[in-house]
């Protein structure tokens, strides 16, 4: 029918430039501030550029130079440390603060609200506090460790402490993360399945091992991948720490490129760190996925 | 039940005790004996710096360090705001924040409606690339978005921190899937009714929408409150200074005045703390349904 | 009403980049009749009453007789710390609002060298009245980047030793001559030493910063080695001259009479020279101001070989001219040329005990007046004739800089022999220079 047809392509059409409409903004912002970049950082990787003057093509120099890049190797070292502990430091222990936190006792609420709040204060903010409680003359860290016989620390001044204790102190700020999301999915879990292990003769040691942390199976994978994700990326507390160091203790891969690219004017080695980074992110994130299917059982 | 529901009903639990009476329930629990010290040690750093805000400098040169205040000396917080442009600082984060906020909630509202319920050529293709960028770590483009900032003439200007940040993937993401599970039929009466999209998505879809869009402002405003690399490659003026860049360029200048270090810092996180606590439920649920879904 | 909607976020935008300040510093342009405003980044010290301000005031004075005879040209000098202004410039000049003047550490004109704003000075120093070279050849390498002259020389020094008269006679070593040797050094550190009383013959810093290798660098110039090839694509410090020299600190260190110093910058060498502990101390003009109760004697850095190269290192610093249009490049290239024409050099050296940049002002009566007011300048002035070599003017020279500090910690510690220890650390500077610049 003509009138219907007419009156169908009009929807239609109209349609399409509604569609348009509304989505220009948003994936007009996207595409300059998100894909383009993406597309011209990979170009950067190819040249060298001091941001200043024209780039120059250097073909596959910057990744060449790479593997025999005594910073990058450090970076990366430093970076895979710091991502081993602090991945099952902050999963293993979220979750077992979860667990304590999901307790119908008086003043939970004070003790979730504790625990969460680490989670809201930036990173500046958290790194002064901590650059004070480690202080290794006048902060109460050596201070409370001293009095059970431990220390005096270094630090974040010791070549050798301060990783970890950039480890310590973003375990203390993100931890409540984790906490967070698996309350939420401790609620979720059936009071069937608990009830009907109970019955079985199980104790509370049993009932977390073959049906707590089996059901919260897909989260913790989330958490790790989302955690590893983080690790990798460290720069904030770097920067505001330690500036990478001391000497070059505490260098990882975005605080050096950074420094390459912002400082050094050596930008377009920088770009091909990031995108190098990025494959080590992306490599990581699909062995863990896949690693995590094997194992995960997801709730029926 | 709609996966929406499971977690507003989970997300909303995690913010109550488990379902049973808490009054009286338990004087006193074993619990208490793993909860306190673990309380404390979240709790011990925030509240050692609130102490130390209000000391001499001499008391904060004390040792052993004291966790009981000593003196009171308010003018710490007066001394530090004469010494750097703190309120100028508030200023910029809350005006830049509130445009991301702003921008994040009305773009990626009618991206993730577009995306969600009109069918309009392209959209697929589009949305799978706006997903890609999500997987791609910031690191890979800020020197081109630097560029790109550049190129507009925008550095050190608060223009540079927002333009980028007006609409972003997530943000239309999370809408888009919050967008589906609502019951199409309200909006197909509407439209019979002669509404236009506009006016659906404005009358009836986005009033519906409260705890998604709570949960993307708070999201969005605690990102861009704490952003920190970003403000640090594209502003130098002290007078342009979001409050994080601010509070590292004083640290950098006060690495011994520790107590007017923590002072500052105390009024730094003031906002966020705040905000925090009045919409404590907003933050739990963003960051639960972030987890439940991921 | 919708449309409202849409303008909200981007009025944001416009508001905030209105209310953003700008702090440009430099106000009119040069106009039809010539006036022209310049800023100048200076950073010596801050102005009075700040401790030791001489240089602030010798540049105040220069500034105040230069605009006295050009009335049309106005300085704005501002006081930005040196060790920032390097960083300060970057970021200026990412947003346009680069100063006209800067002082710029020698070891910063690599990174400044790609800056397009910088104004190339290699034909005007050509000039045959401004006579390019009459500065020290160490001087002029420094200002050259890939053989375009970029700056000119602002302030030098140069390494020479520093030695206790009084432990020297109380030992019974003669006084050194110009033409003594690092192995009369040597012997003359072992006699010194005193470990009863805490005497050490020769203080080294000892923590793998650049004020430790470039003082080792002295000394692989002086064993006839260089630090890197000639293309500065890779190391050479590893060479045989390189490790002789390592060698020597080496045997030294097995002979007990270094002291290391793991803090040179705290300034605890001065402390320990000036109260008698030290014997011998490698250093500039900078420090003999700290030695008052020193009965000190300066000489030359020793050769190798007897008649061999007494070659020093220095480190240089430069102005630089950036571009803000052709008339105030004109007036900054004016001033410079008055701030470094040889009787503003030998005023500003009287003024703050600075070494004169220029060869010509040894001849110059005034001269020895410079000797007589700050005792062992005149020694450090003449050694500038020895100042014929410069660090490699590259991006990478600090990271090639921190793989030989540390090579030499190891070294000193017992921990590596000299040359496995740089050969590791060339094999980590030739990593660094692959990464293309």
């Amino acid at each position: 029918m003509a009138i219907g047809g007419a009156n169908v392509r009009r929807v239609m059409t109209s349609d399409h430039v509604v569609g348009w409409a509304f989505a220009s903004p948003a994936v007009l912002l996207i595409i300059v501030f998100g894909l383009i970049p993406i597309v011209w950082s990979a170009l950067l990787s190819f040249q060298k550029t001091n941001l200043l003057s024209p780039p120059q093509w250097v073909g596959l120099a910057n990744y060449r130079a790479l593997p025999k890049d005594p910073y990058f190797s450090q970076s990366m070292v430093h970076s895979a440390i710091y991502t081993v502990l602090f991945v099952p430091l902050s999963v293993a222990g979220g979750l077992l603060t979860a667990i304590a936190l999901n307790r119908p006792i008086r003043g939970i609420r004070v003790y979730r609200t504790a625990v969460f709040v680490p989670v809201v204060v930036s990173t500046i903010a958290t790194v002064i506090i901590f650059l004070w409680v480690f202080d290794p003359n006048f902060g109460l860290a050596n201070w409370l460790l001293g009095k059970v016989g431990l220390g005096p620390f270094a630090f974040f001044t010791s070549s050798n402490g301060a990783l970890y204790s950039i480890v310590a102190m973003t375990v203390w700020g993100w931890i409540g993360f984790n906490v967070i999301v698996y309350l939420a999915a401790l609620q979720g879990i059936p009071r069937e399945l608990v009830e009907a292990a109970e019955i079985d003769g199980a104790g509370n040691w049993g009932i977390f091992r073959n049906v707590t942390v089996p059901l919260l199976g897909p989260v913790t994978l989330f958490l790790v991948v989302w955690s590893s994700i983080n690790a990798l990326q460290l720069f904030d507390e770097v920067y505001l720490a330690t500036n990478g160091g001391p000497g070059t203790a505490t260098y990882v891969p975005v605080f050096y490129l950074y420094k390459l690219a912002f400082q050094q004017g050596i930008a377009g080695y920088a770009a091909a760190i990031a995108y190098v980074l990025f494959a080590v992110i992306l490599v990581l994130t699909v062995a863990q996925l896949l690693v995590g299917k094997r194992m995960v059982h997801y709730a029926p | 039940m709609s996966e929406i529901q499971t977690i507003e009903l989970a997300a909303r639990a995690a913010e109550e005790p488990t379902g049973q009476p808490t009054t009286g329930r338990f004087l006193f629990s074993s619990w208490h004996l793993v909860l306190i010290p673990i309380a404390v040690v979240m709790v011990i750093p925030l509240v050692w710096m609130l102490v130390t805000s209000l000391q001499t400098l001499d008391e904060t040169r004390h040792y052993p360090p004291t966790i009981v205040p000593t003196s009171l000396e308010f003018r710490n917080y007066t001394d530090v705001l004469q010494q750097a442009p703190f309120a100028r600082w508030f200023v910029n984060t809350l005006l830049v924040t509130i445009a991301c906020v702003v921008g994040n909630l009305l773009f990626c509202s009618l991206a993730g409606y577009a995306f969600a319920r009109i069918r309009f050529f392209g959209r697929e293709v589009v949305f799978v690339l706006i997903l890609a960028t999500l997987m791609v770590p910031f690191q890979v483009i800020i020197i081109p978005t630097f560029l790109i900032v550049r190129t507009f003439h925008l550095i050190d200007t608060l223009g540079a921190l927002i333009l980028p940040n007006l609409a972003g993937a997530f943000g239309i993401f999370m809408l888009r899937q919050f967008f589906r599970t609502l019951p199409v039929e309200l909006e197909e009466a509407a439209r019979i009714d002669g509404a236009s999209r506009l006016g659906v998505l404005f009358k009836i879809v986005l009033p519906l929408s409260g705890p998604a869009l709570a949960t993307l402002a708070v999201i969005t405003f605690m990102w861009t409150w704490n952003d920190f690399l970003w403000p640090l490659i594209t502003i130098y003026s002290p007078n342009n200074m979001t409050i994080q860049l601010g509070l590292a360029t004083f640290q950098g200048a006060h690495q011994t005045n520790t107590n007017l270090l923590m002072a500052a810092n105390v009024m730094s996180m003031i906002p966020v703390l705040l905000l925090f606590f009045f919409a404590q439920r907003y933050f739990i649920r963003g960051i639960a349904t972030t987890g439940l879904k991921g | 009403m919708k449309r409202l909607w849409l303008v909200v976020p981007l009025a944001l935008v416009v508001i905030a980049s209105a209310c953003s300040s700008s702090s440009s510093t430099a106000t009119a342009s040069g106009s039809v009749t010539g006036d022209v405003t310049l800023t100048m980044w200076m950073g010596y010290t801050p102005p009075p009453p700040v401790d030791q301000s001489q240089e602030y005031l010798s540049i105040q004075d220069m500034v105040t007789r230069f605009q006295a005879a050009h009335p049309n040209i106005h300085i704005n000098f501002q006081y930005v710390n040196s060790d920032n202004a390097l960083q300060k410039a970057t970021v200026a000049l990412q947003g346009g609002k680069q100063p006209d003047i800067s002082y710029q550490y020698g070891t910063n004109m690599p990174q400044l060298a790609t800056a397009p704003k910088i104004v190339d000075l290699t034909q005007r120093v050509q000039d045959p009245s401004f006579d390019w070279n009459d500065f020290f050849e160490g001087e002029r390498a420094v200002a050259t980047v890939d053989g375009r002259v970029l700056g000119i020389p602002a302030l030098v020094d140069n390494l020479a030793i520093v030695y206790n008269k009084d432990l020297f006679a109380k030992a019974g070593v003669a006084t050194p001559t110009p033409d003594w040797t690092w192995d009369d050094v040597r012997a003359a550190a072992k006699a010194t030493t005193d470990p009863a009383n805490k005497v050490f013959g020769l203080v080294f810093p000892a923590d793998a910063s650049e004020t430790m290798v470039w003082q080792f660098e002295a000394m692989l110039w002086e064993a006839g080695g260089d630090i890197l090839n000639a293309d500065n694509t890779q190391a050479a410090f590893n060479s045989p001259a390189g490790v002789r020299a390592a060698t020597m600190l080496q045997q030294m260190q097995q002979d007990g009479s270094l002291y290391l110093d793991f803090h040179p910058d705290s300034g605890q060498y001065t402390n320990l020279f000036n109260s008698g502990k030290i014997g011998m101390l490698i250093t500039g003009p900078w420090d003999l101001s700290a030695f008052p109760n020193v009965n000190y004697g300066v000489q030359q850095m020793p050769s190798f070989d007897p008649g061999g190269s007494h070659i020093t290192i220095a480190g240089p610093d430069n102005w630089v001219i950036f571009d803000n249009g052709p008339d105030r490049v004109e007036a900054s290239w004016e001033f410079l040329q008055f701030m470094a024409s040889p009787e503003n050099v030998l005023k500003d050296s009287l003024a703050t005990s600075h070494l004169p940049t220029r060869a010509s002002v040894e001849q110059m009566p005034g001269f020895s007046a410079l000797d007589t007011k700050y005792p062992g300048v005149g020694a450090f002035a003449l050694n500038l004739a020895n100042v014929t070599k410069a660090r490699p003017q590259i991006t990478h020279y600090p990271e090639v800089s921190s793989f030989l500090g540390l090579a030499l910690v190891s070294i000193l510690q017992g921990q590596a022999s000299p040359q496995d220890a740089l050969n590791q650390a060339a094999d980590q500077a030739n990593g660094a220079l692959a990464i293309p610049t």
